[in-house]
């Protein structure tokens, strides 16, 4: 079993949704709540949940990016999340992040070879005499030509952008990558292209990535384990073959019941999950998922539940999860599949 | 043109066995744009029939032209360097011959159109009460009038009454309140159902949803895909569905047109298309659909949409195909019925 290279203990990232002019602010808007989660060296974790859910802030969290109101980041055995300035320089560029939008995140006024050098002064390891070879190296990483590297942005298709902004992350020898959408503005066929490559460098390259999607059909072409959030919270870690088959949390059906499955022979009816995603402001009692549940009780509203192991590797924050799995009403049957 | 042929949609209790008529016949559209570096043929030749009652389709890359061949179709495209050739056929009038006065009145009457970006979409500076009251106004004038008099209230409770109940049909609650509201307080979801509702004021017979449920997230998407096929159902329109998602074509569709760089390559039932793939593009397409309980790599189609300013010669798909012959490279394949209603541009298929 490898070791656990990024290490969450009850992360919380809160924004403050009122501050008066003197003294600390009034409420708070928790877009991450009590986070603990582990990245395996190696693996890639899956990051799903409905738009407002908080896994983009969870990401930017874990880089640093956002900022952190309690917890603990451990990345490479050290605890990253009081770390400011210089002392966080050493740890910044082995973590990397790639972005939704490939036009918007490459300046449109650089040439590749400027976009990556930039990247490339972060990396003491190159010296800068090698920084056009070493580009050319990561153009050939990317699957792009090394005649791409005087050209600009706009002379590229979206899937080729992409892949600049891989290279680009790459560039400084990173272990950890946090995909942040990465794939949900390419086409389909460009889309494989890509999660394509991103398999194959993980492989060559020893890398660990947290890919955040709210598409739950590429998980399971990409992760090995996805953690499924609803609300600021982690509501279900699973290994992503399990995950889909047989859920344990109400929401994690829900989720999967509303991608239409691209089969008109499958006899899929369309979940249609009631109600809206709440406020992270001023998030239900109890269980946030309580008010759109189908298998609620009492408790739910008024107790919060905690999340809990059932099995290696999986967790699950519901009152009833063990029940539910007895009962085995959150299976679906082999027709629907 | 065929006129007149089956259809068998995959509805149960659509015209199956009946002939109809087409309600809306796109021939031979062309679409060009003189940009500086020259003319881009956007659309070639395409070729379509709506049918009363069915959910239409239209899927392809980006750049495929989807959302052209619907902007056209209502006159939506700018232009100031625009060509167009072709005929859009509605009501046995050619649309695309009438002044724009005279388009001005049955666009958004007979067919309306739902975009993308629901909020981008709405006007932010008016309440979403205010913009409901318009159309109201404009569309269901009869029936304020009607209201007014039976329950003896002004001309602005009556418009709510036909507000809540056109909101209501489309799932929305506590109408009250959101009529106050602007296009920024309320969610995506929200928007787009109001935007539905908006678009339905005018009992449309045929509704265009260009990527209607694209911004949207999984849970909100199935609620507005469940939206509009009981619209079909129960309303009877025509919907023609641009989407980029297979999945979605095959939950709703009846049938589905499947677009590459301005030319619809294959037409057929939902069933079909995704039994019986015959254009090699649609194959590759359909393959590269993630799909769950599949950990493979996934497959796709090399290269890239071409330059639709020098597209290639012959086929456009040809430099992409991996069953490109010689006749691909220098002809234009014409589009041709392989079983009724499969329609395929395609040399592989040439009899």
């Amino acid at each position: 079993m490898n070791e656990p290279l990024v290490t969450l203990e009850q992360i919380n990232t809160w924004f403050p949704n009122h501050k008066p002019i003197l003294g600390k602010p009034t409420s708070w808007i928790k877009a991450v709540s009590d986070v603990s989660l582990n990245i395996t060296e190696g693996e890639c974790l899956g990051l799903v949940g409905e738009s407002g859910c908080g896994k983009s802030t969870l990401g930017r969290a874990i880089l640093r990016l956002a900022p952190l109101y309690s917890g603990e980041i451990g990345f490479m055995g050290e605890d990253i999340g009081r770390l400011t300035g210089r002392r966080l320089n050493p740890y910044r560029d082995k973590m990397q992040m790639v972005f939704q939008d490939p036009k918007a995140s490459l300046n449109p006024k650089m040439t590749i070879f400027k976009i990556l050098s930039e990247a490339l002064y972060l990396n003491s390891r190159v010296a800068k005499k090698n920084y056009l070879e070493q580009s050319v190296k990561l153009l050939d990483l990317v699957d792009l030509r090394p005649e791409h590297i005087y050209r600009y942005p706009h002379e590229f298709s979206g899937g080729q952008q992409q892949r600049i902004c891989i290279a680009r992350a790459l560039a400084t020898d990173p272990k950890f990558i946090v995909f942040d959408e990465a794939t949900s503005a390419l086409d389909v066929s460009v889309q494989a292209q890509v999660i394509n490559l991103m398999k194959d460098l993980q492989g060559k390259l020893n890398l660990t990535y947290l890919f955040i999607s709210h598409d739950l059909s590429i998980m399971e072409h990409i992760c090995s384990r996805v953690a499924v959030m609803y609300a600021g919270q982690i509501v279900e870690v699973q290994d992503a073959g399990s995950l889909f088959n047989a859920p344990r949390h109400p929401y994690t059906k829900a989720l999967k019941n509303a991608v239409p499955i691209a089969d008109p022979e499958s006899r899929q009816e369309l979940g249609i999950l009631k109600g809206e995603v709440p406020k992270l402001s001023d998030p239900p009692s109890g269980c946030h998922f309580h008010p759109r549940c189908d298998y609620k009780e009492d408790i739910c509203s008024k107790k919060s539940p905690e999340i809990c192991k059932t099995e290696k590797n999986s967790w699950v924050r519901c009152h009833f999860h063990e029940k539910l799995w007895e009962q085995g009403v959150l299976i679906d049957s082999k027709e629907l599949l | 043109m065929n006129t007149r042929i089956e259809n068998t949609g995959q509805n149960p209790d659509s015209l199956a066995g009946l002939t109809v008529e087409p309600i809306l016949q796109v021939q031979d559209l062309n679409v060009a744009f003189n940009i500086p570096r020259g003319k881009a043929k956007i659309l070639e030749g395409v070729n379509f029939d709506l049918y009363p009652k069915e959910i239409l389709a239209l899927v392809g890359e980006t750049g495929s032209g989807k959302s052209v061949t619907a902007k056209s179709v209502l006159d939506l495209m700018p232009g100031n360097n625009r060509e167009t050739q072709g005929q859009v056929l509605f009501a046995n009038k050619d649309w695309l011959t009438l002044s724009n006065k005279e388009f001005q009145s049955i666009r958004g009457d007979k067919i309306s159109m739902v975009f993308q970006n629901p909020k981008s979409s709405i006007n932010p500076i008016f309440t979403l009460g205010e913009q409901i009251f318009r159309l109201i106004r404009l569309y269901l004038s009869d029936q304020v009038e009607d209201i007014k008099q039976k329950k003896q209230c002004s001309q602005k409770q009556a418009m709510k009454i036909i507000a809540r109940e056109k909101l209501n049909e489309v799932g929305l609650t506590d109408i009250k309140r959101m009529l106050k509201l602007y296009a920024s307080e309320v969610s995506g979801g929200m928007a787009q159902r109001y935007r539905i509702a908006l678009a339905l004021i005018s009992s449309p017979e045929i509704l265009i949803a260009d990527e209607a449920t694209s911004a949207l997230d999984v849970t909100v998407q199935a609620h507005i895909l469940k939206l509009m096929k009981d619209l079909c159902k129960n309303k009877q329109t025509a919907i023609l569905f641009i989407t980029h998602d297979l999945g979605i074509a095959a939950r709703i569709c009846d049938r589905i047109a499947v677009m590459y760089a301005g030319r619809i390559v294959e037409i057929a039932e939902t069933k079909k298309i995704f039994s019986n793939p015959l254009h090699p593009y649609t194959k590759g397409l359909l393959k590269a659909v993630p799909k769950f309980g599949k950990n493979e790599p996934l497959s796709f189609v090399p290269g890239i949409i071409p330059d639709l300013v020098n597209p290639p010669r012959g086929c456009r798909f040809h430099p992409r195909c991996d069953q490109a012959m010689e006749i691909c490279r220098e002809q234009k394949p014409e589009s041709q019925n392989i079983e009724d209603n499969h329609t395929v541009s395609c040399f592989l298929y040439l009899n």
